[in-house]
């Protein structure tokens, strides 16, 4: 049976039997999907099918099988991206992360996967990785029925003000802090920057500060592993300086 | 339809990797029926090994020793250290021959999504190791998939502040390979890894 082939990323992937790797996809028409891929160290024209399945690179897949896990039919290239490096890279684990642990199988997500291959071509590219990452961040709520506006004060129903302090709630969105209250608080005018796409400074750490209790409401207690890896690098260059 | 003993024999033979019930049957039955000499030596060899063999204490390699054989051999060269995955990795480069210094065996690499963070593969005693023993030059070997070039990415930033020399193999064409049949990834990595020839 021949199956069409669909763009797609590879997430993860691990051992499986002799030579079989049981891959975690993301793809454009199915979304997340769990797939078995036999016989990977085989060699064959363009490259064996083991060398081009890597993270952060565009694939097309053929997937055949109706029950969870489907079974790779077909790889090919889905065009050249440079490789991921250095913190890119490490920024590109944490992505997947998010991915893997806030999508369900089965579950088209077409949305997401734009804004997937748009933040893995800006780290590919070298671009600030923070913006980027975001940027991503955002639309990946937003997909995902979180939506929350950076300018908008969600209680009052009135737009943020520039002048004002504001505090963020997940789930409800932002308000303005009442004077006089404790808790961490984003000053109206960083907010209205972030809004607008401008991610650098204080806009940038207010945004990262709201986008990590958003994504905390949703990935529960278990915490991101690959966010350790920078929070304990930062640690390291605090010490140094 | 087995005998107690014989269908727990069959069933410890499918933990082994690749091993289905078909040919743990097969194996169970060729120790018992025609090699009762091979199944005393196996049973014996596999209990001793389970019993003795652990971590050695400098490379995490696998050893009965506290220290490995390797980091025990003086003509080996302390200021070199090669950060491999696994055992089989040292296996392999050791069967390769012409490397001289030593290993650090991480038993895996990072992988956030597996829950694997650096102080699961021992990169703490890694940096102690690097720190206290005149380790001058790192040669990073894990493996050329994101996992493993993240691993070497996050050492090469640990160890930057301790002024040892750090480098990665290259990757690209394997020798003996034609470029048609080598993947784009990989003949990518080739042309970026290029290296001056001259005569």
């Amino acid at each position: 049976m021949q199956a069409s082939l669909q763009p797609a990323y590879l997430l993860h992937r691990r051992p499986y039997r002799e030579s079989s790797q049981l891959l975690e996809l993301f793809t454009a028409e199915h979304g997340r999907v769990g797939v078995v891929a036999r016989g990977l160290r085989r060699r064959s024209r363009g490259g064996s099918p083991g060398a081009l399945l890597q993270p952060f690179s565009p694939l097309l897949v053929g997937l055949v099988g109706r029950g969870e896990l489907k079974t790779l039919a077909g790889v090919e290239s889905g065009g050249g991206l440079a490789p991921l490096r250095g913190d890119a890279l490490l920024s590109g684990l944490y992505v997947n992360e998010l991915l893997v642990r806030l999508l369900h199988r089965d579950d088209p997500q077409p949305a997401v996967f734009a804004s997937y291959a748009t933040v893995l071509g800006a780290l590919a590219d070298a671009a600030p990785v923070e913006p980027a990452l975001r940027r991503f961040e955002g639309e990946l709520l937003e997909a995902l029925g979180y939506a929350f506006a950076l300018d908008h004060d969600a209680l009052a129903g009135t737009p943020v003000e520039a002048t004002r302090r504001y505090i963020f709630e997940p789930g409800v969105g932002l308000r303005a802090q009442r004077p006089g209250a404790a808790g961490t608080s984003f000053a109206g005018e960083d907010l209205l920057r972030a809004a607008a796409g401008d991610f650098t400074g204080s806009a940038g750490r207010a945004a990262k500060g709201i986008l990590r209790s958003a994504l905390r409401e949703l990935l529960g207690e278990r915490p991101l592993r690959s966010r350790q890896l920078f929070l304990r690098r930062r640690e390291r260059s605090r010490e140094g300086s | 339809m087995f005998s107690p003993a014989l269908e727990a024999l069959v069933d410890a033979l499918r933990c082994l990797p690749g091993v289905g019930p078909k040919s743990a049957q097969r194996m169970a039955l060729h120790l018992l029926e025609r090699d009762r000499e091979g199944a005393q030596v196996l049973a014996l060899a596999l209990g001793e090994a389970a019993e003795r063999v652990g971590r050695c204490q400098r490379c995490r390699n696998l050893t009965e020793a506290p220290v490995c054989a390797i980091c025990e051999d003086p003509r080996r060269e302390a200021a070199v250290l090669c950060v491999v995955e696994t055992p089989a990795d040292v296996l392999a480069i050791e069967q390769a021959g012409g490397y001289r210094g030593r290993y650090f065996v991480l038993m895996g690499h990072l992988s956030p999504i597996d829950g694997i963070g650096p102080e699961d593969i021992g990169l703490d005693r890694l940096q102690t190791l690097v720190q206290e023993q005149g380790v001058e030059e790192v040669i990073l070997a894990t493996n050329p998939t994101a996992e493993g070039e993240a691993t070497a990415w996050y050492l090469t930033d640990l160890l930057a502040a301790d002024g040892v020399r750090m480098s990665r193999i290259a990757h690209g064409v394997p020798l003996g390979g034609e470029l048609e049949y080598v993947d784009g990834n990989t003949l990518m990595h080739a042309f970026s890894g290029r290296l001056p020839v001259s005569r």
